[in-house]
């Protein structure tokens, strides 16, 4: 019994130690994955702590089940417009660069470390795969944000990597450990098992699921947790048909997303927080697993095993896949550095240990020491980065106050409230001249304090309380209505994406003479929006383009349409007061 | 740079009455042809018009800059409106106008165009600033307050 509770006080203890330990890592400008992963480190038989805990069988269930349901979580917030953008790019890094990657580390390990050629594939395979939510979250805590396309190729590239190497991963423990190695068609047979069982699984099963979702009548609390089994079993019944789980589960999660079944909301908002607890239980546990001691002895080959993938294989992976697709090289030097290692290579390193391979603990402590060097040397600069390459978008902080219900037996219509805040574009205005869709969704206005009869609404004051009936499409247009934003980040705002609004049908010529440039060849016909679109494939809000000395930005997209162009201006000279 | 090489007092006028961006903008222009010597007011009217066309100078929040390039205007020339009512003027944020800090200059002031919208307009995104201009007693206090910023 006394070691129940102790175990109990240990989980609690280190569990709210490290989320209250998020408060000060951004401060120290550390990712917070790197927090957790100290105090499992500390706890450990290394640190204060002195647990001993080498259980690998259970770190890599714990790890295997924490990374299924980040991946579920990654794939339903990911949303149909990410993928537009970031499908062709991240898919590319994810296989492709996958492989560059792990090729690349393997030359120099197999220089450096005692490790075979197929061990050194292994140990490259193990840490291929990136981690987006370190990026994001350093950001977020500094307000400061990327382009969508960025945002979306991180993202998928870190989601649709992690199975990508976890099949390297398993693959080559398993040619390594069987007699003889693995022939040709064996392995080809197990990618296109894994890969193709996969996806058709995760497909398949996130449609079955959200058909569930939609048809069965639970109480309210049990959908998220339906949704939360379901993805267990469809990672468990890939995996029990040698398919890839976590493809299968990403995917799930993906299809879901788009089916959009009546209780999403709180399936995803259940999700995040399950995904939390999963990445600090994982980072916890490594933390826990790892033994600092054995790490100096191998510390000059892992340091140089480290900078081979920091400095050559990744920047070299990013450029063969990017290029090609006529990237922004900012764009690509941001993606290159931002690189960062998670906690699956440090899961995948349990393989080889399950596998009971000679190398597997070289392999494991260089995977370990590779996380930690990534996530201090990247994970700390990621703003630093951001803003050298001039990529960082000043985000507005807005002061919507949004309410939202479910409406019952329908799905994709929410009840929005708003507060009409002082300074804001409603005030003034009947809820006719709002430019609302269609003015009839408007629910009820309360003011002060008192829901008013119809006949009573008249003009909005500041202070009002207003709720309608919206499509989760409409929230942008409807947020941008009710926005108060602060001059100060609207003045940022202005700096970055132009101060000047043009008009996408202008004429590209005119414009560009109206400032005393002289117009290129080839634009003499054209407007803004088919000079953008030429220049730029895939435009993203933010998007910036130089034309004879004129700085010309895509300030604002609908539905992938260049909807407002942007002028910008030089920095005015410093003047003297 | 300085607005005070671009203003002069007799072109910062508090106070007048117009009904639509229109006469907003023609109001600018007998302004700005004040200092424009030989240039009229119809020509630069036509120049600010023709910019409107490619999109707003209105900036947001009440304020907004008509410019044009001119062939025949020596050195740059500001003017300085303040509306007694603020009209509708097509701005991106949905707000009526009621400053407007017009602008022309030299066919051939490329760079020099750019710079003094840039400073124009850091002027003008000034919250505090824009209050000010709105409660100046009269066109000299608004013509001091202006020179004395910038």
């Amino acid at each position: 019994m006394d070691t129940i509770n102790a175990l109990i006080l240990a989980i609690g203890f280190l569990g709210a130690l490290g989320i209250v330990a998020t408060i000060v890592a951004p401060r120290l400008g550390v990712p917070i994955l790197f927090v957790f992963l100290v105090v499992g480190m500390l706890a450990g038989e290394d640190g204060p702590g002195g647990i001993h805990f080498s259980n690998f069988w259970f770190a890599n269930f714990a790890g295997s089940m924490a990374l299924a349901v980040i991946l579920f979580d990654g794939g339903l917030k990911t949303d149909s417009g990410d993928f537009r953008i970031g499908l062709k790019p991240a898919g590319l890094l994810a296989t492709v660069g996958v492989l560059l990657t792990a090729g690349v580390v393997a030359l120099v390990a197999h220089w450096l470390l005692p490790l075979s050629w197929m061990e050194a594939f292994l140990l490259g395979a193990v840490v291929s795969s990136t981690d987006a939510a370190a990026v994001f979250g350093t950001l977020h805590s500094q307000r400061v944000g990327l382009n969508h396309r960025l945002r979306s190729v991180l993202e998928i590239e870190s989601g649709a990597n992690d199975p990508m190497a976890v099949l390297l991963t398993i693959g080559l423990v398993e040619a390594l450990s069987a007699e003889g190695g693995m022939s040709a068609s064996h392995a080809l047979m197990f990618f296109v098992v894994q890969l193709g069982g996969g996806a058709l699984i995760g497909w398949g099963g996130g449609r079955l699921l959200s058909w569930t979702l939609g048809r069965l009548r639970l109480p309210d609390p049990l959908y998220p947790l339906l949704a939360f089994f379901g993805a267990l079993l469809i990672f468990g019944l890939a995996a029990s048909v040698e398919a890839s789980g976590f493809l299968a589960t990403y995917l799930a999660g993906i299809t879901l997303a788009r089916q959009r079944p009546p209780a999403m909301r709180d399936v995803l908002r259940f999700h995040d927080g399950i995904a939390w607890m999963a990445q600090v239980g994982l980072f916890l546990i490594l933390g826990l697993l790892a033994t600092p001691h054995e790490l100096p002895a191998l510390l000059w080959p892992a340091l140089g095993v480290g900078a081979a993938l920091i400095f050559l294989a990744r920047p070299l992976a990013v450029a063969l896949c990017l290029w090609p697709l006529r990237f922004p090289w900012r764009e690509q030097a941001f993606i290159a550095w931002v690189g960062l290692r998670g906690g699956v290579p440090i899961v995948l390193a349990t393989y080889p240990l399950l596998a009971e391979l000679p190398a597997a603990r070289v392999i494991f402590d260089v995977a370990f020491f590779l996380v930690l060097m990534s996530l201090l040397l990247q994970g700390s600069t990621v703003a630093w980065a951001a803003r050298q390459l001039n990529l960082l978008m000043p985000q507005v902080r807005t002061r919507v106050h949004r309410a939202e219900f479910d409406l019952p037996g329908q799905s994709g219509w929410e009840i929005l409230s708003y507060r009409v805040a002082k300074g804001s574009q409603p005030v003034g205005r009947t809820v006719k001249q709002l430019g609302l869709p269609d003015a009839s969704r408007v629910v009820c206005v309360i003011r002060d304090g008192r829901l008013l009869p119809y006949a009573q609404w008249g003009r909005l004051n500041a202070g009002d309380r207003i709720s309608l009936l919206a499509r989760p499409e409409e929230l942008p247009a409807l947020d941008a209505l009710f926005e108060r934003a602060k001059s100060a980040d609207l003045k940022l705002r202005d700096a970055y994406l132009g101060l000047f609004h043009l008009s996408p049908e202008a004429g590209t010529a005119e414009v560009l003479q109206a400032y005393g440039a002289q117009p290129p060849a080839g634009v003499e016909q054209e407007t803004l929006k088919q000079t953008l679109r030429r220049l730029l494939p895939q435009p993203v809000e933010g998007d910036r383009v130089r034309l004879a000395g004129v700085e010309l930005t895509v300030r604002r997209l609908e539905e992938g349409r260049i909807a407002e162009v942007g002028l910008r201006l030089p920095k005015a000279e410093p003047e003297e007061h | 740079m300085k607005l005070a090489e671009i203003l002069s007092a007799s072109r910062v006028v508090a106070g007048v009455t117009v009904t639509s961006k229109k006469r907003a903008l023609e109001e600018m222009s007998k302004l700005l042809a004040k200092g424009a010597g030989t240039v009229t007011d119809a020509e630069i009217f036509t120049s600010l018009t023709s910019r409107e066309k490619l999109g707003s100078t209105g900036l947001g929040h009440g304020v907004a800059i008509p410019h044009g390039r001119m062939s025949g205007v020596e050195n740059s020339i500001g003017a300085l409106i303040r509306l007694k009512h603020p009209v509708d003027y097509d701005a991106h944020d949905g707000q009526t106008v009621d400053l407007l800090f017009g602008l022309v200059v030299p066919q051939q002031a490329t760079e020099t165009h750019l710079k003094h919208l840039a400073a124009i307009a850091e002027l003008f995104s000034d919250e505090a600033f824009c209050k000010q201009a709105r409660a100046a007693a009269d066109d000299a206090a608004l013509y001091a307050l202006v020179t004395s910023r910038s």
